[in-house]
């Protein structure tokens, strides 16, 4: 490759990285400031992913369609576009996606937003049905003050909103000043060339990295627990030479609760373990993508057309289309396989977290405990932090000691985490992995399903109902499962 | 006025080599010796083999600490916390090592599951929820140290004083540390692990300061002060009684040696460039000062304490470089270390940046010690691997290094002078000074041994920090001096303002500058004020050895190090023995 464009490339990287901090830094919901659910990064020309500051898998192949989106909107450099439609360019409408023309390409920054109305605080309603009830839906549009004023005059946090949204603007400023600055030193047709190649390495790297996977054609299968039973998730997964393509054929239809995804959180799921099977220390570029084909037929769990409501989908059924498919290419202990999303809120304060488990162990070593095991990796709100900006008091903390499955390899455990409100609100806890343990593999035990109890009775999976001051919702997360039988003791 | 002779001896343990340097008077000697196993030995064969004698003043920068954390070589610690937050330090703060390597594993913590302990009792935001149950407390077992760290600590130390007084009468011979005491500001998470690694490393640093404070006694040199993290040093009993203060300490020493010849030089801003074998250490300079952060990671544990904000890169001159299965370039994080070292070593080594460098003539043919650079090896190594893109390689990530500490402060990198030390940092620094745009880089006589000269010069300091977390509006009485961490309320982040009559005009201004907007409608927050006791360092003058004057492009030898002067620089030394190169 050559020198100038790597050292280009490195700059690019700098950039994406650079606006990530800028809007950690600067934001005000605990959500992006302290729990980092938010990416940023930087697009060339044609809408291609060059570089992406990445905290968390599952906005890794979701941002293509975002910039598409935007691009029908033909931006002049320095304006920005907001979008939340989970239909177009979007994932779940929390995280709201601005992106902005810079002088070569594009800059993106996706955050979760901690409310964008609809009929829950936090906008992460248990029994939503269709997409209206899981708050604003912004296609992509000019974002001008008239339409911040729209977005937080329909969110229940109006200052919080603004505060963020604001965050989000000066990481694109600073990224437009940034590429501005390197296309001046090093000149327009450098960068791009650099752009160009930034893609066309980490294809070559991940293309590459397949052609080192034996080839063949395998299937899978499990489920999510919806409020009306379960709903399978098949995955047939196929590598030839140096390309894989996945396909959904046989999923369940999209159904009428909030578990479907559209096809581009599909993608980051299936993007994230080709991801940990291949070149895991790869800087992300979506030219990794482009040996990766999935496919999912229309109207199904995981290819969901409007007005299906999709909530959950992003952080529970993405967390099993990764389980499936890492079933698909062979022996792996599942990890927790939810985020355990926890909501409360009122008309005074809106709260979101989602709670850590055990990893699933590897063929080589134990999972790790108290972790987030695949589409998400956000630090969990300090205890001082929450109760200094929130009507909560959290009872306990600790790990779940004996959760994680037995095996040469010991899965993760999970955690308790006691959260006793203050004030009379609404929960809403959105988790998976209640019914059906995370399973073990090469003859490692399971984990122990999780748990969810208000006032110490037991909730189902998806909840969502009133609190009353003084209530504890305890929350306990699943185990990982074991990785091979435990050697007897000698 | 009396002049009274100033003999000022500063020695710094590294890795490999320990060095010394005395000023008596007008003078400056350096000395070089092997760093033995037990560190005290090497100091006092330092300061013998620079022919220290009536020493008045004998400063210290040590590595036993920071050593002893990442060898896991510390004192049998419990941990106490509150009840049913016994946890906290296998909980972390929930992410994982690696988001692609899932098994990946955390350093395990400093304490094990079965030494952490919960005490009823809960103080919350506004005071006491649960009194304190001080009979819920259990036996410690053969614990050596225990760290205490109860929520909201910060803000009302009562709790963690009772339990710390209670443990310290149950085990008189146990090293009890309460985090109010060495880190009182919010987090529960990284106030625990501040605290659990000053209790888990006081045994041995008191260990240590003694051995080398009757060593010092008796080779008549005056007892040491040692280099805290945060870039002042401090008495051989405030070191022992917070040892986590100077986990950063060599690093410091080598920042306030980079301050002190840029001042000398006439230069107000810098900034500080350590190239080294295997990884490159950069900090900002302004007016001479060094920058310093709230937090910095050790061996992955967050230390809140202050310390100078050196940003660190894992790569350095023997830095082994290679290409990748996509045909790009990479430098580093592996090294060839001391042994085999580079391949023109001639020990059978791998490709590194020295070989590249000396492919394309920037080193001399033998070094100074008397090794003769094998260049044959060296072009076998490096094979296909064309020299200069290597250099550019692994200035290419010395460039994000340096903007990091610069641009992404706010701060404009045209404005500072870049000071280069450490065996490789004379080698790169004008390229990266091109790059960036910087008129000036500076080239120390002493660059092989700019920490020691850091600390004969180094401030006696203790710092305080004070939390607040509430509306700047409501606070009153704040020091005269000090720096404030502010942020709009609801944020997360501090921004750091030096404390001054309209501070919240300042943070208005600071926040703006950082990060494009401010919003003075927002109220400000006040999370805590750090000050500090300083009694400025001894007034070092430095004498030039030996005078250069150059023109590039050119090789210049200097103890220690290499300079590269490419084409387009030229310079001369200053009356105080530094190589200023201008464009």
């Amino acid at each position: 490759m050559n020198v100038e464009l790597q050292v280009i490339g490195s700059a690019l990287r700098a950039v994406a990285d650079e606006m990530g901090a800028v809007l950690i830094r600067s934001a005000f919901s605990a959500n992006i400031k302290e729990r980092r659910d938010c990416s940023t990064a930087v697009f060339d020309e044609a809408g291609r992913m060059v570089a992406q500051a990445e905290h968390i898998p599952v906005h890794l192949g979701a941002m293509p369609d975002a910039v598409a989106a935007a691009m029908s909107l033909c931006l002049s450099p320095g304006e920005i576009c907001i979008l939340n439609d989970p239909y177009t360019g979007g994932t779940h409408l929390p995280d709201v996606t601005l992106v902005s023309r810079t002088a070569l390409g594009f800059a993106v920054s996706r955050a979760h937003h901690a409310d964008v109305g609809g009929m829950e605080p936090a906008s992460l309603p248990a029994f939503s049905r269709e997409l209206y009830q899981e708050g604003l839906i912004i296609p992509p549009t000019h974002l001008t003050d008239e339409v911040v004023r729209l977005f937080v005059a329909n969110a229940r946090n109006p200052d919080e909103r603004r505060g963020d949204l604001r965050a989000q603007i000066a990481a694109h400023r600073l990224a437009e000043r940034r590429i501005d600055e390197l296309c001046e030193r090093r000149g327009r047709e450098r960068v791009s060339a650099a752009m160009a190649e930034l893609y066309a390495y980490s294809e070559r790297m991940v293309r590459a990295a397949i052609e080192r996977l034996p080839d063949g054609r395998w299937e899978a299968e499990d489920v999510v627990e919806a409020v009306e039973g379960e709903l399978a998730i098949r995955a047939a997964v196929e590598v030839d030479g140096d390309e894989i393509r996945i396909d959904f054929a046989g999923t369940a239809p999209q159904h009428p609760g909030n578990l479907n995804c559209p096809l581009a959180v599909t993608r980051s799921a299936c993007y994230f373990v080709v991801r940990c099977l291949t070149e895991p220390d790869l800087p992300a570029s979506g030219g990794a993508f482009e040996p990766v084909t999935v496919t999912a037929p229309e109207r199904c769990l995981v290819n969901a057309s409007p007005p299906a409501a999709v909530v959950a989908g992003n952080t529970e059924t993405s967390s099993r289309i990764v389980d499936v498919v890492f079933r698909a290419f062979g022996e792996y202990a599942q990890g927790q396989g939810t985020m355990n999303n926890v909501a409360l809120g009122n008309d005074r304060f809106t709260y979101y977290e989602t709670i850590g488990g055990g990893q699933g162990a590897c063929a080589d070593a134990d999972g790790p405990s108290a972790v987030h095991v695949a589409m998400s990796n956000t630090l969990s709100t300090p205890v001082e932090a929450l109760e200094l900006s929130y009507p909560v008091r959290v009872e306990r903390w600790q790990l779940r000691q004996g959760s994680g499955g037995a095996g040469a390899h010991r899965g993760g455990d999970g955690v308790v985490r006691e959260l006793r409100v203050l004030e009379d609100c609404r929960l809403s806890v959105l988790a998976e992995r209640r019914a059906r343990a995370p399973r073990g593999a090469a003859g490692g035990g399971d984990g122990a399903p999780g748990r969810t109890l208000v006032n110490g009775d037991e909730q189902p999976a998806k909840v969502t109902r009133q609190l009353r001051a003084g209530d504890v919702v305890r929350i306990e997360t699943p185990g990982g499962g074991g990785y091979g039988r435990r050697e007897p003791m000698t | 006025m009396q002049s009274t002779r100033v003999a000022i001896l500063g020695v710094d343990v590294g890795g490999t080599f320990t060095d010394a340097v005395l000023l008596d008077g007008a003078q400056v000697r350096t000395a070089k010796v092997p760093t033995a196993a037990r560190q005290e030995e090497s100091v006092l064969a330092a300061a013998r083999a620079v022919g220290a004698t009536g020493v008045t003043r004998f400063a210290h920068g040590t590595t036993v600490v920071t050593n002893a954390l990442l060898e896991r070589s510390g004192a049998r610690t419990a941990f106490v916390s509150n009840a049913g937050f016994e946890h906290l330090l296998q909980l972390r703060r929930q992410t994982r090592a690696h988001l692609y390597r899932l098994c990946e594993e955390q350093p395990q913590p400093l304490v094990p599951l079965e030494r952490c302990h919960g005490v009823h009792g809960r103080l919350g935001p506004d005071g006491e929820l649960e009194p304190l149950d001080l009979d819920t407390l259990p036996d410690l077992g053969d614990a050596e140290a225990v760290a205490v760290c109860l929520l909201f600590a910060f803000r009302d130390g009562s709790h963690e004083r009772l339990v710390a007084e209670e443990l310290r009468r149950r085990h008189p011979g146990v090293h009890v540390v309460a985090s109010h005491e060495v880190a009182p500001e919010f987090r529960e998470y990284e106030r625990a692990s501040t605290t659990v690694a000053d209790a888990y490393l006081a045994p041995v640093a008191a260990r240590y300061l003694r051995a080398l404070a009757e060593g010092s006694h008796a080779a008549e040199l005056p007892e040491p002060l040692v280099m805290l993290s945060s870039g002042g040093v401090a008495s051989v009993a405030e070191a022992a009684a917070h040892p986590a203060a100077i986990l950063v300490s060599g690093p410091a020493a080598g920042v306030v040696g980079a301050g002190l010849v840029a001042r000398h030089a006439g230069f107000a801003d810098a900034i500080a460039f350590d190239m080294g074998g295997t990884s490159t250490d950069v900090c900002l300079l302004p007016g001479g000062r060094a920058a310093r952060v709230a937090e910095r990671a050790v061996g992955g544990f967050p230390i809140r304490l202050p310390t100078v904000d050196v940003h660190t890169v894992g790569a350095g001159g023997g830095s082994l470089a290679r290409r990748d299965a996509g045909g790009a370039i990479r430098v580093g994080p592996q090294s060839a270390g001391a042994h085999p070292g580079p391949a023109c070593y001639g020990e059978g080594g791998g490709a590194t940046v020295t070989d590249a460098n000396l492919l394309l003539d920037r080193l001399p043919p033998e070094l100074p010690g008397g090794l003769v650079l094998d260049r044959d090896a060296a072009a076998r190594a490096l094979g296909d691997l064309d020299p200069g893109a290597v250099v550019d390689v692994v200035n290419a990530e010395m460039l994000r290094a340096l903007r990091v500490v610069s641009v992404e402060r706010g701060h404009d990198p045209r404005d500072f002078a870049l000071v280069a030390f450490g065996g490789a940092g004379p080698l790169h620094a004008c390229a990266l000074a091109e790059e960036l745009g910087i008129e000036a880089v500076l080239v120390p006589e002493a660059a092989g041994v700019l920490s020691a000269l850091g600390l004969v010069a180094g401030d006696e300091r203790r710092d305080r920090v004070v939390s607040y977390v509430r509306p700047l509006a409501e606070v009153r009485d704040l020091p005269p001096d000090g720096e404030a961490d502010l942020r709009y309320r609801g944020q997360s982040f501090e921004l750091t303002v030096p404390l001054q009559d309209d501070l919240a005009a300042a943070f208005h201004r600071a926040h703006e500058e950082r990060y494009g907007y401010a919003d003075a409608e927002r109220e400000i927050e006040l999370v805590a004020v750090r000050s500090a006791d300083v009694t400025p360092g001894p007034d070092v003058a430095l004498h030039v050895t030996n005078r250069h004057k150059v023109e590039g492009p050119c090789l210049l030898e200097l103890p220690g190090a290499t300079c590269w002067v490419p084409d387009g620089w030229h310079g001369e030394t200053s009356d105080d023995g530094t190589l200023v190169l201008t464009r």
